[in-house]
C-alpha cells in the first residue's frame, strides 16, 4: 500500500543505537496506522505486567497512511505506551507539526526502547539520528525548552518535549509540542521522562507517495470543499471548544466544584465570548484548514486555549469564575507539562478534601493564587505537591475521600457530569485508557440533541459502541476530531486515495472494532476486568442539585445494564473479558 | 405570548446574523411550534442541535410560557 513509508525507526537509548525496519504491513492492513497500529504493536512487543516506568516499556510515536498528505486535518501524531497512571494501555493524540515532520524524515514510526544513563535528547534529520546531550535543558518547562532547541537548529524542526512533570514521573505528565499541543493523558510524558529523554527533536526533507497523485489530490481538494470547510466544522475557528462552555451549562453537563453538582450561576463571566474578547492570535495544524488554535491573553496570561476541558476543569469545577486565573493556570499547566484534566481533578478534589474536614491540603475552593503554585510544585515532585501529584486514585486509598475522587482505573474524568449524560458514564467506563472523553463522546447524541432522553440506560450500550467504533477508525487515521462531518464512507474513500487499495465503510467499520477489542486485550491481559469498567461513588448516590438534570443520579443497576449491553454489541463475555475466538482475530 | 428566542452556532443564519429576537407565538406553544413560526423547521436542518428553555436543556416538544426564553443550538461535536 502507498501512503506507508514502510520503515520503523528503533531507538535502542541504553544502548544508543538507531535502526531502521520494515513496518509490518500485514499489521497496518488490519490497523491501519495512528492509535490502531500503535496498540497493535504495544500488543506484541510488551510483556504483560511491566513496570511502566521501566526499561522494558516502549514509547511510540506513529503517523498514519495519511500524515503529510494534503487528507484534511490529518497532521495528528498517535504517542503510546503502557500507562503509569493506569497500568492500561494509553494512546494519546497530539496535533502541531510534529506528525508530519516524522513521516518526512522516512518513518512511519518511532519506537523508543531503553533508557539514556543521563538526561538526553535525541535529533532526527531525515536518516541522520544522534542522541545528544540535555543535561543543560532537564529542570526547564516545556515552553523555555522548546524555545532553545528551536533557536539552536530551526523552524523547519518540530519538538516533542517534556516539562517538570515528566521529569519527577507524575503520572499526570504531558508531551509537548509546538508549545501548546500536549499528547496529555495518561502520564507519556513520565515515560518519557523514565527514560531520562528530556526532548525529541525531528526535521524532515522527504515526501510521501501517493498513487495517480494528481487526480488523487484533485479529489482530496473536493472533499475538503464540500465536507470539511462546512460551517458544522468551521465553528472551532470562530470560537474552538470555548463553544462548548454555554451549551454545557444549559445541557446541564458542566461540572461544578469537584463534581458535586452542576451548573454555576456565574458562567457568563468565563464564557467563551468573555475569553474571545481577549484574541491574540490564531493558528492551525500541519493540514488543517480548521485552525482552530486561539491564544488568549488577559492581563500577563497568555496560552493557546484554554479549551473547553480547562475552562471547565480550572473555572467552575475549582469554584473559580476569573478567566485570568483559568488562562494563567493554563499556561503555567501547560509550561510545566501537567495534563490539565488530571491536574485539575487532582487540585479540586483536593480542595473538597479540605472543606469537608477530611484531610487539610491547604487548599479551598476558589484560592486560584495558591491552585497556581500548587501545580508547580506537583510538577516538580515539591512539598505537598509530590503527594497530589500521585492522581486522585492514589491519593483517596491514602487518604480517603474514594467517594468523591473522579475517575476511572486511575485516570481522571474528564469535564462532562455523566448524571446530565447517561451514556457518558458508560464510556468513561469502558474507555481502554480510563476515564476519557475522546473515545466515545455521548453528549454530542444524548444532550445536545433535540429528541433523545439521556437519563436512561435504554440504548447506550449501542450508542457507545457506535462512538467508540467511529472515533478508533478516525483516531487510526490520524484525523483531528474537529472534522465532524466525517463518515465512514469518506474516510474509506480517502483510504483508498492514498493508498491505492480499495476500502470500503465495512471495512474501516471492521478495523474500528478490531482496534477496540485489541486495545481491551492488552488491558485484559494486565488483569483489568469488568468490575474495573465503574464509576465514582457520587454518580450513583448523590444526586445532581441544580440544572436540568437536578435530581439526576445513576442507579447501579442502570449503570451494570449499559455495560451488559455494551459488551452484547461487542461480543464480550459477560464478565467483561473477551472470548479466545475473538483474541484469535488480532 | 411574547418570548425571546436566542439561536447559538451556525443558526445564527436564520436571523440574518443577530443571535436573538422577540417573537409573539399563540399560547401553548411547544419549542418546535415557536421556531418554526420564526422560519426554523428543526427537521430539516441537518445540524440542528438542541433546546434550552430559560438556561435548561429541555425536549424540542417542550411547552412554553409568556416570558420564556428559548435556545436553540447547532450541533456540537468534538471534545
Amino acid at each position: 500500500m502507498l501512503g506507508y513509508q514502510n520503515k520503523v525507526l528503533r531507538i535502542d537509548l541504553s544502548k544508543k543505537t538507531a535502526k531502521t525496519e520494515p513496518l509490518r504491513m500485514d499489521w497496518a492492513e488490519k490497523y491501519i496506522g495512528s492509535k490502531g497500529l500503535t496498540i497493535k504493536y504495544l500488543y506484541e512487543e510488551l510483556k504483560p505486567g511491566i513496570d511502566p516506568l521501566s526499561e522494558d516499556n516502549k514509547l511510540i510515536f506513529m503517523t498514519g497512511p495519511m500524515t503529510g498528505t494534503t487528507v484534511p486535518c490529518s497532521g495528528k501524531l498517535s504517542v503510546a505506551g503502557k500507562s503509569p497512571a493506569t497500568g492500561t494501555i494509553c494512546d494519546c493524540s497530539i496535533g502541531g507539526h510534529a506528525a508530519l515532520r516524522i513521516k518526512y524524515a522516512g518513518y512511519d514510526a518511532i519506537i523508543i526502547e531503553g533508557a539514556l544513563n543521563k538526561p538526553g535528547y535525541l535529533l532526527i534529520e531525515d536518516d541522520n539520528i544522534s542522541f545528544e546531550d540535555g543535561s543543560e535543558l532537564w529542570g526547564k518547562g516545556c515552553h523555555e525548552t522548546e524555545a532553545i532547541l528551536i533557536d539552536k537548529y530551526d523552524h523547519d524542526y518540530s519538538v516533542l518535549t517534556i516539562g517538570p512533570a515528566g521529569e519527577t514521573l507524575s503520572g499526570m505528565a504531558c508531551i509537548t509540542s509546538d508549545y501548546y499541543r500536549q499528547a496529555g493523558r495518561g502520564g507519556m510524558g513520565s515515560v518519557m521522562g523514565s527514560k531520562n529523554l528530556k526532548a525529541v527533536v525531528v526535521k524532515g526533507t522527504g515526501k510521501v507517495e501517493i498513487p495517480n497523485i494528481v487526480d488523487a489530490v484533485k479529489r482530496i481538494a473536493e472533499i475538503e470543499r464540500e465536507d470539511t470547510l462546512l460551517e458544522d466544522n468551521t465553528f472551532v475557528f470562530d470560537l474552538g471548544t470555548t463553544a462548548f462552555l454555554e451549551a454545557c451549562q444549559d445541557g446541564g453537563i458542566l461540572p461544578y466544584k469537584n463534581f458535586s453538582d452542576t451548573t454555576d450561576e456565574n458562567w457568563t463571566e468565563y464564557n467563551g465570548d468573555v475569553l474571545m474578547e481577549k484574541l491574540a492570535g490564531k493558528r492551525g495544524c500541519g493540514s488543517c484548514g480548521l485552525g482552530c488554535g486561539n491564544f488568549l491573553k488577559i492581563g500577563d496570561a497568555i496560552c493557546e486555549g484554554p479549551e473547553y476541558e480547562t475552562i471547565a476543569a480550572f473555572g467552575p469545577n475549582a469554584g473559580n469564575r476569573d478567566p485570568e486565573a483559568i488562562v494563567k493556570a493554563n499556561q503555567v499547566a501547560d509550561d510545566m507539562g501537567l495534563d490539565t484534566i488530571s491536574a485539575g481533578d487532582v487540585l479540586n478534589w483536593a480542595m473538597e478534601m479540605t472543606e469537608k474536614g477530611i484531610y487539610d491540603f491547604g487548599i479551598h475552593f476558589g484560592e486560584m493564587d495558591k491552585y497556581i503554585e500548587y501545580l508547580k510544585m506537583m510538577a516538580k515532585g515539591e512539598g505537598i505537591g509530590k503527594e497530589l501529584a500521585m492522581g486522585v486514585k492514589k491519593l483517596a486509598e491514602k487518604y480517603g475521600g474514594s467517594d468523591f475522587a473522579m475517575h476511572v482505573k486511575g485516570l481522571e474524568y474528564p469535564q462532562y457530569e455523566p448524571r446530565g449524560s447517561w451514556g457518558m458514564s458508560l464510556a468513561y467506563a469502558v474507555s481502554d485508557r480510563g476515564a476519557c472523553h475522546m473515545r466515545a463522546y455521548a453528549p454530542n447524541e444524548e444532550v445536545f440533541a433535540a429528541s433523545i432522553p439521556p437519563y436512561t440506560p435504554e440504548g447506550k450500550g449501542e450508542l457507545v459502541f457506535n462512538l467508540a467504533q467511529f472515533n478508533a477508525v478516525k483516531f487510526s487515521l490520524c484525523i483531528c476530531d474537529f472534522w465532524a462531518t466525517l463518515s465512514m464512507d469518506t474516510m474509506a474513500e480517502l483510504m483508498t486515495l492514498v493508498t491505492g487499495k480499495e476500502w470500503t465503510a465495512d471495512d474501516m467499520a471492521e478495523v474500528g472494532t478490531r482496534v477496540i477489542n485489541i486495545a481491551r486485550a492488552f488491558n485484559q491481559r494486565e488483569g483489568f476486568t469488568a468490575k474495573d469498567d465503574t464509576a465514582p461513588k457520587r454518580i450513583f448516590n448523590d444526586a445532581l442539585k441544580n440544572g436540568p438534570a437536578a435530581g439526576q443520579k445513576i442507579p447501579e443497576e442502570a449503570f451494570e445494564d449499559m455495560k451488559q449491553q455494551y459488551y452484547a454489541v461487542m461480543g464480550w463475555n459477560a464478565d467483561g473479558t473477551l472470548p479466545d475466538s475473538l483474541i484469535a482475530t488480532l | 405570548m411574547k418570548i425571546k428566542i436566542l439561536l447559538r452556532g451556525t443558526l445564527t443564519k436564520y436571523f440574518e446574523g443577530d443571535k436573538e429576537r422577540i417573537a409573539e407565538i399563540p399560547d401553548s406553544c411547544t419549542a418546535e411550534e415557536a421556531l418554526k413560526l420564526v422560519g426554523i423547521d428543526w427537521t430539516k436542518i441537518d445540524n440542528f442541535g438542541f433546546v434550552a428553555i430559560n438556561g435548561m436543556r429541555a425536549m424540542i416538544y417542550d411547552k412554553l410560557k409568556d416570558g420564556d426564553e428559548l435556545k436553540a443550538y447547532s450541533k456540537i461535536s468534538g471534545g
